[in-house]
């Protein structure tokens, strides 16, 4: 018999991960963290379309394929009409329920949430809350999430707070990266090779090559690593002895 | 020029997908002149029910060889379950011509002719 099912399944492969590539491209613009429950089975349902799409070959790729686009077409058809119509992203991804108000715990926000006094402090731990006290407000987010607004008087100290006037850090470009040197980025911090030659000479670097990674803040500070870390012996964070 | 390149390489991937998943129907049909397996199970029921047994046995090798090559070429759009059932209606049908058993060759080949409608359909 000709038939080669290794073969098959090697077309099948790729076409199954090349489409769901495009499929999530199109439709995955949010987070995982921004994921609802929802978002969530989507995910599951259309990968597992597409482990049937690969090895199932007792059917046609055909089938399998309709039922990965139709899932993905319907995720995107979902996500446009919550980003246009509120009324139906409230129904089809529910909305933000207060939990806490004022300190005080609501419980029918609670049963309507399926969430138990429990969860909603562990939750609050996640967040770094241990004492109810110190809770203001607590809303359980449409993606299963507590968002927690403390008292004032529990809140963190802030330099706005001491009226301390603070300067923008802003943020690092990259100036070079596995040894390779980005002169765009370096043309755009306003400073040219010469320069970052006579700062890499300043820490022994002879060569853009010996560089991991440097970077420049807006006060003109560069971090470099490189390759050659010089370190005798790293500290192991492990907890048991495995394998490697 | 880029943008082109964004929407146009994903596009024509589905539709080079679209082709290869819906190619069966079409490469399941005669290309040349040895692998038209309809005419091929016509012409052996009509073998059988003469009764001329040698020349069955040589029409049904033939019938395989050219099964063979239609295998080859529908095996990424056809299932194969379908491919697996004609390969066994094949293998009862040699085992009837060698009995010379011609009701159950000829409902061999009919089966054979159900799961060849069903491939890649």
């Amino acid at each position: 018999m000709p038939l080669n099912e290794g073969l098959v399944v090697f077309v099948r492969s790729i076409i199954a991960f090349f489409s769901l590539l495009i499929f999530t491209r199109i439709i995955g613009k949010e987070q995982i963290s921004q994921l609802t429950f929802f978002d969530y089975v989507l995910g599951i349902t259309i990968g597992s379309i597409a482990a049937s799409l690969t090895t199932d070959l007792s059917s046609r790729a055909w089938p399998h394929w309709v039922g990965l686009i139709t899932w993905a077409a319907l995720g995107y058809l979902m996500e446009i009409i919550t980003m246009k119509w509120r009324y139906a992203a409230k129904v089809l991804e529910g909305q933000p329920d207060i939990v806490i108000m004022n300190g005080k715990i609501l419980e029918k926000a609670l049963k309507k949430s399926k969430y138990r006094a429990s969860d909603i402090l562990e939750l609050l731990r996640n967040q770094g809350v241990f004492d109810l006290n110190e809770v203001s407000y607590a809303i359980m987010e449409s993606n299963g999430r507590l968002s927690v607004l403390k008292k004032p008087e529990y809140q963190p100290l802030t330099p706005n707070d001491m009226n301390i006037q603070v300067k923008d850090k802003g943020i690092s470009t990259e100036l070079i990266y596995d040894g390779i040197l980005f002169s765009e980025n370096l043309r755009q911090a306003g400073k040219d090779e010469a320069w970052l030659m006579s700062r890499l000479k300043a820490q022994g670097i002879n060569d853009i090559s010996e560089v991991f990674l440097a970077a420049l803040n807006p006060e003109g500070n560069l971090y470099i690593d490189k390759y050659d870390d010089h370190i005798q012996k790293a500290i192991d964070i492990g907890d048991y002895k495995g394998p490697f | 020029m880029r943008k082109f390149m964004v929407i146009a390489i994903p596009v024509v991937s589905l539709l080079i997908f679209i082709a290869i998943m819906l190619s069966g129907d079409l490469l399941k049909k005669p290309l040349g002149d040895d692998d038209n397996i309809p005419e091929a199970i016509d012409e052996l029921i009509e073998t059988i029910q003469m009764e001329k047994w040698d020349e069955a046995g040589i029409k049904v090798k033939e019938l395989s060889d050219k099964w063979k090559r239609i295998v080859n070429r529908v095996q990424f759009s056809s299932e194969r379950d379908e491919i697996n059932f004609f390969s066994m209606s094949l293998a009862r049908l040699e085992g009837a011509l060698l009995v010379r058993d011609k009701v159950n060759a000829v409902l061999e080949l009919k089966e054979a002719y159900e799961h060849w409608n069903q491939l890649a359909n």
